[in-house]
This record gives C-alpha cells, sequence and structure tokens, in this order.
C-alpha cells in the first residue's frame, strides 16, 4: 500500500512538472494468442498454448531534453514463429536525447535510415518481429537550413542483447537549389557510409573484418517533373551458402526513379537492379528466418496489395546469393515498376456525377544474367540483362461513388509468380484475381462493406474463393467475418476455409480487438518484409493503450 | 488520481523531423500554426481505410476551410517500399492536403501510433481529439470537434 501511495506521489509529481511545459507519454501494447487444436489442420503440438508480446514505453521530456525507456514481456513465450532470442521479460531499449536547433545528440539505443535504407535502415515492427535498433551513439549536426550532417557509432540489437560486430556510419544531405537560391527547381544529394567490423578468423578466404558500404543519391525536381537515383556499393566480403564461407564477393545496387504529376493525373516508374546486397551485422546470421541481425532495407518495389486472395503469392526482393543447384543460382534481381494515377472528372460521362478514380500498377522483377560457376561459387553478373523471369504483376483499381451513401471498389490483378526461384521450392503459379467491394453508409460513423474475392489460377492449389462483411456499429465499434476458402484444391481434404471473425473498440487512442479464427500459413510481409507463419486456430487479443 | 495524471498528459506533438515531397527536411511544429485548428492524419498509400478517409475529406474541405481557420496535414507513414507511390496518388486524387513524410515512422512511433488511420485534431499545438480507425461518416464527427473550437 505504502509503495502504492509513493508511486501515485511519482505520478502526480510527474502530472505537475507535465502540466507546465514537459511532456509524459506512455504507450502500451499487448498482442496475445490462445491457440487449440483444429479438426482439420491439426493439433496445436508446441509448447504453451497461450502466448504473449507485450511491450510498455515510456517517453519523458523536459526542455531540451529526452529519456525513454522500452520494456518487451514474452510470458510466457512468444507468439508462433518469432526469434527464440525475444523471450521473457526485460528492459529492451532506452535512451537519453538532446535537440536544439542546430544539434541533436542521442545515446542509448536509437532508429536510423540513410537514404532508401539500401545501406542502413534500423525500424522496429512488432508484427514482423523485427527490433534491429543500434545501441551507442549518435549525433546530427544541422551547420544551416541546407546541410544535415550525422555519425554514428554502436552495436546492433539482437534479443534482449546486442550483437559483437561494431557498425560505424555517417551521412550527409545537401540542397544544392536553396544553396544557389533557386525557386524554380529542387537538387539535394545526399553521401553515406556504413562499415560493419566483425572479427573473423577465416583463413581459407581472404576478406577483412570491417565491411565498408557507400551510398550516393541525387533528387532533382522542376515543374511537375521529378527524379531521384541511388548508387550503392559494398566491399567485398564473404558469401556464406548452406552455412559455410564459400567464396568473397563486393555487391553493388542501382535505384532510379522519375514522375510526372498534375492535377488528377499522377505517373510514377521506378527501376532497380541488386547483386549480392544483403548486409547482417553478423556474417553467420545471413538468411536467417527470422529476420534478425538485419542492417538494411531492400523492399520488393512492387504493389502492396489490400485483399486476402491478392497477398497468397507475395514477391520478396531477392538481393542475396544463393546456389541452390545447377539450375538454381541467383546473384540478385532486375526490373522495376510503373504507377499510375487518373481521376475521371466529375459530370463526365465515365466519371459520373461525383468522379471516377482509376490506379494501374505494373511490375516486372527477374534475377541477372550472367556466366555461372556452380562447382566454385563464382560468377559474372552481366550489367543491364534480364535473366531468368522472377515475378511480374499488373493491377488495376477503379473507386467510384454511386450516390452520397453508396461507393464501390473494383480490383482486379494478374499475377507470374515464379515460385521455384522465390521460395526455392518448385513451380510456376500464374493467377487471376477479381475483387469487388461496395460500402454503404447508413448514418455517421455507422456503414456495411461486403467484399467478394475469386482467384482463377490452374497451378499450386489452384482456384480460391472469399469474402468479407465488415460492420460499423459507430465510429468506436466493428465487427467483421472473412473467409477464404480453397475449393480448387485437387486434393480434397485440403479444401480448408480460413474464416475469421472478431471485434474491435477504439476510444481516441485506446484500441482493444478480439478475433477467433484459422490462419493460413504462409508469409505476413509488411512493407516488403515477410514473416513465415505456420497454419495456426486460435483466439487473438490485441489491446494498445496511448497516454 | 493516477488515471487523471495519465489520461491527460500527451498533450502536444513531439518535435519530429518530417521531410516534404520534395525531400527537404523540417521539424513538425514549425508546420503547425499557433492560431489554427490543424487536422494530423497519419496514412499510408496502402492502407484503404486511411485513403478511403482522405478521400472523404477531399470532398467537404472547401467547405471546412470556409467556415473556419483549419488546415489538414496528412503524414504519411510509407517506407521506402512505396514512398515513390506518394506523390503520384496525390496528384492523381488531386488532394488539397499539405503532405509530410515521416519516413522511418520516428514521430508515427514518438506518438505511440500502431495502427493507422489515426487521426489528431490540434488547437493550436495542443492536441484535442484524437481518433483511430475509419468508418463513413467519421470525417463528421471531425467536423463537428473542428466546429466547436474553431476561434
Amino acid at each position: 500500500m505504502r509503495k502504492l501511495l509513493v508511486l501515485k506521489l511519482f505520478f502526480l509529481t510527474v502530472f505537475v512538472q507535465a502540466q507546465q511545459n514537459d511532456n509524459l507519454t506512455v504507450g502500451f501494447e499487448s498482442n496475445s494468442q490462445y491457440y487449440v487444436d483444429d479438426e482439420k489442420t491439426g493439433d496445436f503440438t508446441e509448447k504453451n498454448r497461450f502466448r504473449s508480446n507485450n511491450y510498455l514505453k515510456i517517453d519523458y521530456s523536459i526542455s531540451k531534453f529526452s529519456f525513454g525507456v522500452q520494456a518487451e514481456g514474452y510470458e510466457p513465450m512468444s507468439l508462433l514463429n518469432y526469434s527464440p532470442d525475444f523471450n521473457n521479460s526485460n528492459v529492451a531499449l532506452y535512451y537519453a536525447k538532446y535537440t536544439s536547433k542546430k544539434i541533436e545528440a542521442t545515446a542509448g539505443y536509437f532508429y536510423e535510415q540513410y537514404g532508401s535504407g539500401l545501406i542502413l535502415r534500423s525500424w522496429e515492427d512488432r508484427q514482423l518481429g523485427i527490433n534491429n535498433a543500434l545501441r551507442g551513439g549518435r549525433i546530427r549536426f544541422y551547420p544551416t537550413e541546407n546541410v544535415t550532417l550525422s555519425a554514428l557509432y554502436g552495436n546492433q540489437r539482437s534479443g534482449f542483447d546486442v550483437s559483437d560486430a561494431s557498425i560505424y556510419g555517417f551521412n550527409s544531405e545537401f540542397n544544392i537549389s536553396s544553396m544557389l537560391k533557386s525557386n524554380s527547381w529542387n537538387l539535394d544529394i545526399g553521401l553515406s557510409y556504413v562499415g560493419r567490423k566483425e572479427e573473423n578468423d577465416d583463413t581459407d578466404y581472404n576478406f577483412n573484418d570491417l565491411t565498408n558500404a557507400f551510398s550516393s543519391r541525387l533528387n532533382f525536381s522542376v515543374n511537375n517533373f521529378y527524379s531521384s537515383a541511388e548508387f550503392v556499393s559494398k566491399s567485398s566480403d564473404a558469401v556464406i551458402i548452406f552455412d559455410k564461407i564459400r567464396n568473397t564477393k563486393p555487391g553493388n545496387a542501382f535505384l532510379f526513379d522519375v514522375g510526372y504529376g498534375k492535377k488528377g493525373f499522377g505517373i510514377n516508374a521506378n527501376f532497380r537492379r541488386i547483386e549480392n546486397m544483403t548486409f547482417y551485422s553478423e556474417r553467420n546470421a545471413t538468411g536467417n528466418i527470422f529476420n534478425q541481425n538485419i542492417m538494411n532495407y531492400i523492399p520488393a518495389l512492387t504493389k502492396q496489395h489490400d485483399y486476402l486472395l491478392t497477398n497468397i503469392y507475395v514477391y520478396q526482393a531477392q538481393p542475396q546469393i544463393s546456389f541452390q543447384d545447377f539450375a538454381l543460382l541467383k546473384i540478385g534481381e532486375i526490373g522495376g515498376q510503373v504507377d499510375l494515377f487518373y481521376t475521371l472528372k466529375k459530370k463526365t460521362t465515365l466519371g459520373g456525377k461525383y468522379g471516377t478514380k482509376i490506379a494501374l500498377n505494373m511490375s516486372y522483377w527477374a534475377g541477372l544474367s550472367g556466366d555461372y560457376d556452380y562447382l566454385n561459387f563464382e560468377y559474372d553478373a552481366d550489367f543491364l540483362k534480364f535473366g531468368k523471369k522472377y515475378f511480374s504483376d499488373i493491377s488495376l483499381e477503379i473507386r467510384k461513388k454511386w450516390s452520397s451513401d453508396w461507393s464501390s471498389v473494383f480490383y482486379y490483378v494478374n499475377q507470374y509468380y515464379n515460385k521455384r526461384y522465390i521460395e526455392e521450392t518448385f513451380g510456376i503459379v500464374e493467377t487471376d484475381i477479381f475483387v469487388s467491394e461496395s460500402t454503404y453508409k447508413m448514418g455517421i460513423g455507422k456503414s456495411l462493406r461486403f467484399e467478394t474475392q475469386h482467384l482463377w489460377s490452374k497451378d499450386d492449389k489452384k482456384n480460391w474463393v472469399g469474402g468479407t462483411l465488415e460492420f460499423n456499429l459507430n465510429s468506436k465499434f466493428a465487427v467483421y467475418v472473412n473467409d477464404i476458402y480453397n475449393y480448387g484444391n485437387d486434393n480434397e481434404t485440403q479444401r480448408i476455409h480460413y474464416y475469421n471473425l472478431g471485434g474491435s473498440y477504439t476510444l481516441g487512442a485506446q484500441r482493444f480487438a478480439l478475433n477467433y479464427g484459422r490462419q493460413r500459413g504462409g508469409l505476413v510481409c509488411i512493407g516488403g518484409v515477410c514473416r513465415f507463419v505456420p497454419e495456426s486456430t486460435g483466439l487473438t487479443a490485441n489491446i494498445v493503450l496511448s497516454f | 488520481m493516477l488515471f487523471c495524471s495519465i489520461v491527460f498528459s500527451q498533450k502536444s506533438v513531439p518535435n519530429s523531423t518530417l521531410f516534404t515531397l520534395d525531400g527537404k527536411s523540417l521539424k513538425v511544429l514549425d508546420e503547425i500554426s499557433k492560431n489554427k485548428i490543424t487536422v494530423l492524419s497519419f496514412w499510408a498509400t496502402w492502407c484503404v481505410p486511411c485513403i478511403n478517409e482522405l478521400d472523404a475529406i477531399s470532398e467537404i474541405y472547401d467547405e471546412w476551410q470556409e467556415t473556419s481557420n483549419m488546415e489538414l496535414i496528412a503524414i504519411s507513414t510509407d517506407d521506402s517500399r512505396t514512398q515513390k507511390r506518394i506523390r503520384p496518388m496525390v496528384n492523381g486524387k488531386d488532394w488539397p492536403y499539405k503532405i509530410l513524410l515521416d519516413k522511418n515512422q520516428e514521430l508515427k512511433r514518438a506518438l505511440n501510433i500502431s495502427t493507422i488511420p489515426q487521426t489528431y485534431i490540434l488547437k493550436g499545438t495542443e492536441i484535442i481529439y484524437i481518433h483511430s480507425g475509419y468508418s463513413p461518416g467519421v470525417e463528421d464527427e471531425l467536423f463537428e470537434v473542428i466546429q466547436k473550437n474553431k476561434n
């Protein structure tokens, strides 16, 4: 009781402080699941049917200083297929930061990204089990409005510990057009360096403890036209295949983007080529399935689809070297995508009373062509030649409002998914998917939404059908039910309904959600990074609190 | 007392670094006018309810601005996978908002946002209303709050 009183007094003091000009924030997130046996997909055979991932984050700021801590609890165990290093409860992150107009200095754990992340990105994604924050120090310096310089040193978080390798980083950004006082065009350049020093005692191959990565970037825009380019190189480093060093090779990447936009119309195209660009804070972590020790971010540049059946065959970027067999040799990828957005004007024949919105995306990805020497794990890649096709995707979305109460979305996707190369298993899957979604508004925040989907394919598990029904009782309370069914599967016992039903309640920034259902096994992908989840059935609870 | 002290603690926005579509960095508090109502909407190009919300508001945005001194800033939490899609989407949809990029989700994390859309209404720099999620008609609730708090 006395302890509680002291605690209350402490919070009261903090509160009185906070009333003046300071800021205390608390965030809590809890994701739990109770796994049950399923007569169709099998019993739950792992340890602990109940599992829970919990995060408590407290930040406090006083004038130019801020402090924070994040505790994490995986009790009694983390959810299925999270890294086993996320176990028990402990303080996971802490920091102290000083911010002024010219300087920002951080000690403790911090997140950082250079350019688009091709040589360095540390971030947190709780759904994917990624937290690769760096522990050490960082300083950012803004000598003028047009220049940013920053430097960092640290070790990368791994579970509740850090990995052994030392990470060094330097980043600079210059706004050239502002320096030249130009208002009609904009030009930025950026230069970055990342070094990873991990000792090695390998005697067969010659490579340095320190691996260097450089990135140079350019951003240009004038009127409605814009473009950007990024060049990346990584110094020669051990190539690990089947858990052993097999060779040493440098890596590189090239990214180019161009676009044009005006009122009611926008178009954008990316091109990217990557060769041997995986980068881990520990060489031995290469290719680990839990996404631990990742240093850089190489997302798939394809459209991130929104519907259940459009997310069965999801492309993942292929930056790694993989020599699985004579016929399955990978050292990178080359390809691109085009995006187009267009609004058909109101009160025209096609636009109708409310206008019609159209979005088109096309992407194509292939391996790098070149000379491969399977027995010696050696290769020599061509620069701009496309090799084996990995993936293509064409999607068209039409959004139409019929009246003040009714609106619809129609979505068509055509995919080519080279399962053999992407997942390193076998087969090619070609699909056509159609989705139709309608929303009926019944009052303020009260609405009904329904979705029907169909996937046609002659390959893999063949045809699927799906549907969703969602009812928002008001702006705070919603319930839904959905189901996807693999009715075309040749193996009749594998024709399974993956159903889910649940509800959520939100009040301001607080959110509670409950869900019961059967989860399809496969990849859960967020932002181009995927986590493999096994098939499971159970009750899920999510709580998000923020004060 | 303990409860009260926590409930009211998140009252302003941490001054994180954000970016314009042209790539210029800026501090979020420099973009929020002290004499206006500001709506901060956290969204992403891949988030359907976020786009529904911003589409719905864009149709009545003229009316909002005519009747109250307000501005909506749409803060994209897209990471580099989808960041290049922001500009053509904003152009194609002809959204009238100021667009800022929270490139590595620094501000999103500082505000403890775990799901989007999440929308904040600020009077000056003080947070007076938070809503997460979107269903049709939520924009009418937002407008009521704006009307009630306008100068």
